[in-house]
């Protein structure tokens, strides 16, 4: 029994074509969603130590913006000592990082001495792999000579005070005095805080603490207010005047040009018949309203009449000002083999509106931004869906009427087509044929 | 004459110092702008104006394309995609067609070109809102395009055509897994956002905002990154600020255009043949029509069944006198608050065709008779 249902080739093109645009456009949007998810990731796991160690000293109270490092540069001596102390500190970053990827695996104390055997072996291999989980820097050489010396690092305390000028000095929380001896007083702190990956900066822990480089304010302010400027609306002399002459000049380039050209220009035409969609989408949504309203009173029930009767009035003239706007098309740019069209979207606010800053939106928990995004994220799927589903009745009731009934060809199409329609591609209908008991 | 003091007689020796500073700021607001001397050899028509011409009409009309993407494309192919751009806004002017693909030729057409687009809306603002350097969390408005982006239209897909449905159903299938993964990250990438912001509070000094956003931490974190960020960002501010003196000097730009197109010669009026450009054909509003269609039936089904029900009911008492004129005007005001372009009227050369009715204009306009 056959019960394969193949359409035909102008559908099918159609029809694959419209599914495959969905799909990719779904794509395209996961893919963006996986960039901002890895950057989020990313944010919220440690950070790395030697980035952590760039960023300027910030200044603390605005009146030392003159001279914000003056109270951070060190003595020569002192510079020289924390470059060796950097190296070193880098130096056991790798070392410990080493260990982590080593000692996360295998516990065994013997294993930990298979995998210095091993990595005689890795130091022959140049490419850095290894060292993805931690993603550091380390040369692939370090490692097994670092792990021997292991010991070392830990307990040299000048390591922990540069630490802790490092972290005063990065972190703004001191812009005063970060004189090595105040160091050693919160080595203690630090020690107990960070147990075996002391270097690590995590958002969570010392989130707070950060500060947004000087430059980069000033530039953002301007920006903004930049942006601002643009957007008021100026009516000053000069202003009208350029928009009277703009309007001049294209009205002179209309006349000069010879050519009577296109009264309507495609975008045009485009542009009138989502205006169009748009239209019939919100007197349809209008229409349900007043049939579902309930009237208590006379007054109600009259209301409801007459604005029946306008919603008819306008659907007249939506319609006879297509038919105009299908024989201009006609006329003008001839009939043309039928293109995907641009769908019809509830008018959003500030679409028109070229230049729109972005207005703050303020929540309170998470779970309100969640559904926030979750709703708005369905808006859009059912829009798609919606599409979709116009597209298949178009194409697939044709079939189902033109098909002998009751054939087993006809039952197989009408089951996929109830489940692509009615049930959105999520469920099937079981079709149980009952044969005549045989008597 | 002398009735507003603000207006004042610009004379020749002002506009000639004023017009190449406009014109520069026009350059530096636009993307890949030429120089002022460029614009001036256009006018004259001179060859070598050309391809910077053509290279900054590519960029102005496709802006979606990234900045290093436009190389990509070779001039010729540049040029057809200016040309076709051009035709599908209804540019009136026949000779830009006409000039050759190789972009040797054609500086004043080109100019006149750009004019025209800078004429018919703020092109400078719309471009820089299209790449504008995000530095917040930000959440589109309106999610309805987020899934709809038809794209180019996809080449045709299978060579045989015809497709079983159980290909349909599993492609239904597919796109709705999509969907669910998108819920799924779309909720984890809010959670995350959520931690980003709390651990971050009381940072930014600055704002009221009291947080970082995803961009800024990150620019904390990665500070090659964020060198590049604020360098884009003061490559923004110079473009911004160019644009705001473009918007004070532009006068004398279009004066100074009036006199370009006095310098072209007059168009002969016989119609040349020109390719045709894709346009949706009849045959795509035709959905359009039933569905317009379908609603009138149901409208009418309903209107004569209320009607009916409201002249069998009898005692519903007297119609106040101003109540139903009330009633429209409330209507049209609904209509103009709601309708998808307030101001929207179909175009004159609509209205030309059908002046007897003015139905379109008088909905926006005031109350009408419905009988």
């Amino acid at each position: 029994m056959d019960t394969t249902v193949t359409l035909l080739a102008g559908s099918s093109r159609r029809l694959v074509a419209e599914l495959r645009d969905a799909l990719d456009s779904c794509a395209e949007r996961q893919r963006q969603l996986e960039r901002s998810l890895r950057v989020s990731r990313r944010l919220l796991r440690a950070w790395e130590p030697a980035e952590t160690l760039a960023p300027e000293p910030t200044p603390g109270p605005e009146t030392n913006e003159e001279a914000p490092s003056a109270a951070c540069i060190p003595s020569p001596q002192d510079l020289k000592e924390l470059e060796l102390l950097t190296q070193a500190l880098e130096k056991a970053v790798r070392v410990r990082k080493g260990i982590s990827n080593a000692g996360e695996g295998n516990k065994a104390p013997s294993l930990k001495s298979g995998s210095i055997a091993t990595s005689p072996a890795t130091r022959a291999s140049a490419p850095p792999s290894t060292s993805h989980r931690a993603g550091s820097r380390a040369s692939e050489t370090k490692p097994p000579r670092g792990i021997r010396q292991t010991r070392v690092p830990t307990k040299d305390l000048p390591e922990r005070r540069l630490l802790s000028v490092g972290d005063q000095a990065c972190m703004g929380q001191g812009a005063g005095a970060t004189k090595p001896k105040s160091g050693l007083r919160n080595e203690q702190i630090v020690l107990s805080a960070a147990s075996q990956a002391p270097e690590a900066f995590t958002l969570k822990d010392k989130g707070i603490l950060l500060q947004l480089p000087e430059a980069f304010r000033k530039a953002a302010s301007r920006n903004s207010r930049l942006w601002a400027q643009l957007s008021s609306t100026q009516t000053s002399d000069s202003v009208d005047a350029a928009t009277t002459a703009k309007t001049q000049f294209l009205q002179k380039m209309q006349t000069t040009s010879g050519w009577p050209g296109p009264r309507l220009s495609a975008t045009e035409v485009e542009a009138e018949v989502r205006h169009l969609q748009t239209a019939c989408l919100l007197l349809r949504l209008r229409m349900g309203e007043e049939l579902t309203a309930d009237p208590k009173d006379w007054m109600q029930e009259y209301r409801c009449l007459l604005t029946l009767e306008e919603l008819q009035a306008i659907v007249g003239q939506c319609l006879h000002g297509l038919r105009e706007l299908c024989t201009v098309v006609e006329q003008q740019l001839g009939p043309w083999p039928e293109g995907r069209f641009p769908r019809a979207s509830l008018p959003c606010g500030g679409g028109a509106d070229p230049i729109w800053s972005p207005q703050l939106l303020l929540y309170s928990s998470t779970q309100e931004l969640q559904t926030l995004a979750a709703l708005r994220l369905r808006v859009a799927m059912l829009h798609q869906q919606i599409h979709l589903e116009k597209v298949l009745m178009a194409e697939l009731l044709p079939l189902v009427c033109k098909q002998e009934p009751l054939g087993p060809p006809w039952l197989a199409l009408c089951r996929a087509v109830h489940s692509l329609l009615c049930e959105g591609g999520q469920r099937f209908l079981t079709i149980l044929r009952e044969d005549k008991p045989a008597d | 004459m002398g009735r507003r003091r603000r207006r004042r007689r610009v004379d020749p020796a002002d506009a000639t110092r004023a017009l190449p500073e406009a014109i520069a700021a026009l350059s530096q607001t636009l993307p890949a702008g030429p120089s002022p001397e460029t614009f001036r050899r256009a006018k004259f028509d001179r060859p070598e104006a050309a391809p910077a011409l053509w290279r900054l009409l590519f960029r102005v009309l496709s802006p979606q394309l990234a900045d290093g993407a436009s190389a990509s494309f070779s001039p010729e192919a540049q040029v057809r995609s200016v040309k076709l751009a051009l035709r599908t806004q209804g540019y009136p002017r026949r000779a830009l067609a006409q000039l050759p693909d190789d972009g040797s030729q054609g500086g004043r057409e080109l100019l006149l070109a750009l004019a025209w687009l800078l004429a018919r809306g703020p092109l400078p603002e719309r471009l820089l809102t299209q790449n504008r350097v995000q530095l917040g969390d930000e959440m589109p408005v309106c999610e309805c395009e987020a899934l709809a982006s038809p794209g180019p239209p996809t080449p045709s897909v299978e060579a045989d055509g015809c497709v079983d449905i159980r290909h349909l159903q599993w492609l239904m299938g597919k796109l709705r897994f999509r969907w669910r993964n998108l819920m799924a990250s779309q909720q984890e990438q809010c959670a995350l956002l959520g931690k980003i912001h709390s651990y971050t509070r009381g940072c930014h000094s600055d704002r009221s905002l009291g947080h970082l956003s995803v961009t800024e931490t990150e620019l904390l974190r990665d500070p090659e990154g964020g060198r590049q960020l604020l360098r884009r960002l003061e490559r923004e501010n110079a473009r911004l600020q160019a644009a705001l003196e473009w918007r004070r000097r532009e006068l004398v730009f279009w004066w100074w255009m009036d006199t370009v197109l006095g310098a072209c010669p007059p168009e002969a009026s016989q119609p040349t043949f020109l390719p045709r450009i894709p346009t949706p054909g009849t045959g795509a509003l035709e959905p359009l029509v039933q569905e317009l269609q379908a609603l009138q039936g149901e409208l009418r089904e309903a209107v004569e069944a209320r009607r009916a029900a409201w002249e069998a009911g009898g005692s519903s008492g007297v119609v106040p006198a101003g109540f139903r004129s009330h009633h429209v005007a409330f209507w049209t005001c609904w209509w103009t608050c709601v309708s998808p372009n307030p101001t929207w009227a179909p175009p004159s050369s609509l209205h030309e065709l059908d002046r007897a009715s003015t139905g379109f204009v008088a909905v926006n306009s005031g109350p009408r008779a419905l009988h």
